[in-house]
């Protein structure tokens, strides 16, 4: 038992190494660019999420919410969204909502409060699983190009395409200052509880004592990268309305496109229909 | 026509007291493939950031003169339109590859500059520097080689006249260097590039540079066809430029008076080949060595596999199945290509990395138990890039910090004595990433040493450094011996090995193709083709004279190498 104890907590312990956070950004962002979401149209898709993301606030009916659920869940399945990202969508709704319920039975309420809770929770759920299909299923560079389209401007989409490209080096970085920690450091022995508590202690501070060589050794590093893109043109794109016509000469709505939104369309109708009946 | 025209360039960068360039002049021909020169801080980056306009348009200063690039004059022309005639690869190339995948990072410039045909041109490219079929894939799946080229296509895309690599081959294992300088060699002759590197390698300038420009002190001191350049042997070492070891041995003979006084020298092993011809080979006489007894092991591999995530599909296994182990006392060189687990290996060691499965020892006793911090007195490992070891605002800070946090008595005494040691006494005070290559080298040697380690563990310590400051750093390795007992280098740089090595293990592909000694694994020509490691090139001299002949220093072959 003990064994299998240490076991699981070195295995959640291994879970969230850096590296473990590195690869699952870039598994978020690169790793699922053969799927059936990440194939549609960015446009579409962005107009897709304006209605999931926004309507099931407004609407407090439970056939609707819960159709409009089951949606978004089968689209995130199909996205094949990293696994961190459901854990953090899993931990969102909780803490949004769970907690309440949880409130309510300890101050003496009763079951009856699920299902206005149930109607939150589903509003919740339902909002954040479409927002991690568009922004998780689409590769951050389609998705930039479609918020360009809707008129973004071409700075804030650069700006999520190269945040993607920049945050597994800071996290390689982050990982090898921490690594020279771990090598030199001394951390407090930790079998006992205050022992461990000093341990925890002693780990946040290397955190924030890591911060400082962390921005460093990134500022050194990104000397290059400002450099390059001046030489690279990335100053010229900005202002030439030519480059932004070439980039979203790409996008293209194709049949999948409209087929997506014919089923997306039927099905809330359904769910609107057999709310009616009942 | 002149690709570049320099007429009287003085450049001083803002806040500096002394100018970086000093009254240059200087012309470069259209389709040149010219090598710059020169010691660390003569101003070579600095000349090649003043041809794509950079410099003045990016780093201000105070600048006079003249430059005109392609018949542009760089102060009248913005950076844009310099970077159609000019591209530029830097040193850290990684750190220029801004997009995801590899046709987008190749074709970005063209995106930029709004040419309809960005894909195509960034196609071309790609096929230019031999990186077709990997359009799609993502720019960290590439090796260290292959990200060079990108960077290089990425520069090609635009189609300039003028290319200009910072130190192109610093990082890399020879097969993946020979790359580059094909693909360069390709550029230049079939496409009429001018091509303008700045480099220390002088076997590289040998094979492939039409013309050497030799700086000094912010000042031109020649340019001269490369073999005439070469010759001059003496004005090159006093920059700590080193020649071709060919030449320099043939420097030597002659001033000895084995070689006619009269000959040019040979610069590459071909011509060696005329020039030594008179030479015969004498065996050095080997004493008989009575075979050691096998010491206990310091570091063992049992069994032992591990691979990484990947951020699509299976894991890529790196080792499977490994055993090895490293004895008491050896001085172990780990060589192999970019990507063949030698970083892996080491990290394993000092259990950073846990293997999936087996066991790693250290002592006879498996560190799967022990916790890295507990490990730090045993084994240490010095980081390829100095910077991650800085992990203080000074360097006396960062070298104290292990004993400190130890509480170990005489902490302040021996990071004075480990300071006065590395000669960073000066330094103490300062920022480990404002130093110079070579400073930071030391101290994170320093770093590293600083628990006294019974195993040190050196990943790529010569990468990046120019010749003299590798010699340095190969003094201060041999003036350890008496502190660290085994020690473990992980290298491309094979004059290391065949000075400091006692024994060679050879990795491919996570498995050990080779484990003995230089003689063992550099007279195995089959080894050589399937690795792609390269003996140094006094050894390959040596054996075109005489088959069986083994020497791998200047001085072996100065001494073995005698008149008839």
């Amino acid at each position: 038992m003990e064994h299998m104890m240490s076991k699981l907590s070195e295995n959640i312990l291994d879970k969230f190494s850096m590296d473990f956070l590195r690869n699952q950004v870039l598994k978020n962002a690169y790793g699922n660019d053969d799927t059936i979401i990440a194939a549609l149209d960015p446009r579409i898709l962005i107009a897709w999420y304006l209605f999931f993301g926004v309507i099931p606030w407004f609407v407090n009916d439970l056939p609707f919410l819960l159709g409009s659920f089951v949606l978004v869940m089968v689209t995130t399945l199909l996205a094949r969204v990293a696994g961190l990202v459901l854990f953090l969508f899993a931990l969102g709704v909780f803490s949004q909502t769970g907690y309440l319920f949880l409130a309510t039975l300890l101050f003496g309420g009763n079951t009856s409060a699920i299902a206005p809770l149930l109607v939150l929770t589903l509003k919740v759920a339902t909002i954040s699983l479409a927002s991690v299909t568009v922004f998780s299923g689409l590769d951050p560079d389609r998705l930039s190009n479609g918020l360009m389209w809707y008129g973004c401007p071409e700075r804030l989409s650069f700006s999520i395409s190269y945040a993607y490209r920049m945050l597994p080096m800071l996290m390689e970085e982050f990982q090898n200052v921490l690594l020279s920690y771990r090598l030199r450091g001394n951390p407090p022995a930790h079998d006992t509880l205050t022992g461990k508590v000093r341990y925890l202690i002693y780990q946040v501070k290397i955190i924030m004592e890591s911060f400082y060589p962390l921005m460093l050794n990134t500022a050194k590093r990104s000397r290059t990268t400002v450099e390059a893109l001046e030489l690279r043109g990335y100053r010229y794109a900005a202002v030439n309305k030519s480059v932004k016509k070439l980039k979203l000469s790409a996008l293209k709505v194709t049949d999948n496109d409209l087929l997506f939104l014919a089923i997306s369309a039927l099905w809330v109708a359904l769910s609107i229909l057999f709310s009616t009946l009942l | 026509m002149n690709a570049v025209e320099i007429d009287n360039l003085t450049y001083t960068y803002p806040g500096a007291s002394q100018p970086t360039l000093n009254d240059i002049s200087l012309q470069i021909a259209q389709g040149d493939f010219l090598a710059v020169v020169g010691n660390n801080g003569c101003g070579k980056s600095t000349l090649c950031k003043v041809l794509n306009g950079l410099i003045p348009h990016f780093i201000t200063g105070t600048f006079r003169g003249a430059v005109r690039v392609g018949g542009l004059n760089t102060l009248e022309s913005d950076v844009g339109v310099l970077a159609q005639k000019v591209g530029y690869v830097y040193q850290d190339f990684e750190n220029q590859i801004v997009r995801p995948t590899v046709l987008d990072d190749a074709s970005y410039s063209c995106l930029n500059y709004a040419f309809p045909d960005y894909l195509e041109r960034g196609r071309a490219a790609l096929a230019q520097c031999g990186l077709e079929g990997r359009e799609e894939e993502y720019v960290w799946q590439l090796s260290g080689g292959q990200t060079h080229l990108l960077a290089l296509a990425g520069a090609v895309s635009l189609s300039p006249d003028i290319l200009i690599l910072d130190e192109p081959i610093a990082q890399l294992d020879p097969m993946h260097a020979d790359r580059i300088y094909d693909v360069l060699q390709t550029l230049n002759q079939q496409h009429g590039k001018t091509i303008i590197v700045i480099e220390h390698h002088t076997e590289y300038i040998a094979d492939y540079c039409k013309h050497v420009l030799l700086m000094k002190d912010g000042r031109v001191q020649w340019l001269l066809p490369t073999g005439e350049a070469l010759q001059r042997v003496e004005e090159l070492e006093s920059c700590n430029i080193f020649p071709p070891q060919v030449t320099q041995a043939a420097y030597r003979l002659r001033e000895s008076g084995r070689l006619p006084a009269n000959v040019p020298l040979p610069t590459t092993v071909n011509q060696g080949k005329t020039a030594f011809s008179s030479l015969v080979y004498h065996a050095p006489a080997v004493p008989d060595a009575p075979p050691a007894p096998p010491e206990d092991a310091a570091v063992s591999f049992r069994n032992v596999s591990l691979s990484y995530r990947s951020v699509k599909g299976e894991p890529r296994t790196v080792f499977s199945g490994l055993d090895l182990t490293i004895r008491q006392g050896e001085r172990v060189a780990l060589i192999g290509s970019n990507g063949a687990g030698k970083s892996t290996l080491m990290k394993m060691m000092v259990g950073l990395l846990r293997p999936q499965n087996g066991t790693v020892s250290l002592f006879g006793s498996p560190i799967g138990e022990k916790k890295a911090e507990d490990l730090s007195r045993q084994i240490s490992l010095v980081y390829q890039n100095p910077e991650e070891m800085f992990i203080k605002d000074s360097i006396h800070a960062d070298i104290a910090y292990a004993m400190q946090v130890r509480g170990l008595p005489d902490w302040q005494d021996r990071t004075h004595a480990l300071l006065e040691r590395f000669r960073l006494t000066p330094l103490q005070d300062r920022d480990g990433r404002l130093m110079s290559g070579g400073q930071m080298r030391r101290a994170s040697l320093a770093i590293g040493v600083a628990l006294e380690p019974g195993i040190l563990l050196l990943d790529e310590p010569t990468a990046n450094l120019d010749i003299a400051t590798r010699r340095e750093i190969m003094g201060v390795l041999e003036d350890m011996k008496d502190i660290i007992q085994t020690a473990v280098i992980a290298t491309h740089d094979m004059q290391l090995v065949c000075q400091w090595a006692d024994r060679i293990i050879v990795l491919r592909g996570g498995q050990v193709v080779a484990d003995g000694s230089r003689d063992e694994i550099f007279s195995r020509q089959d080894l050589v083709d399937l690795v792609g490691i390269r003996p140094p090139e006094i050894f390959s001299m040596a054996r075109e004279l005489t088959p069986h002949a083994l020497c791998y220093t200047v001085d072996d072959f100065t001494n073995c190498f005698l008149e008839a």
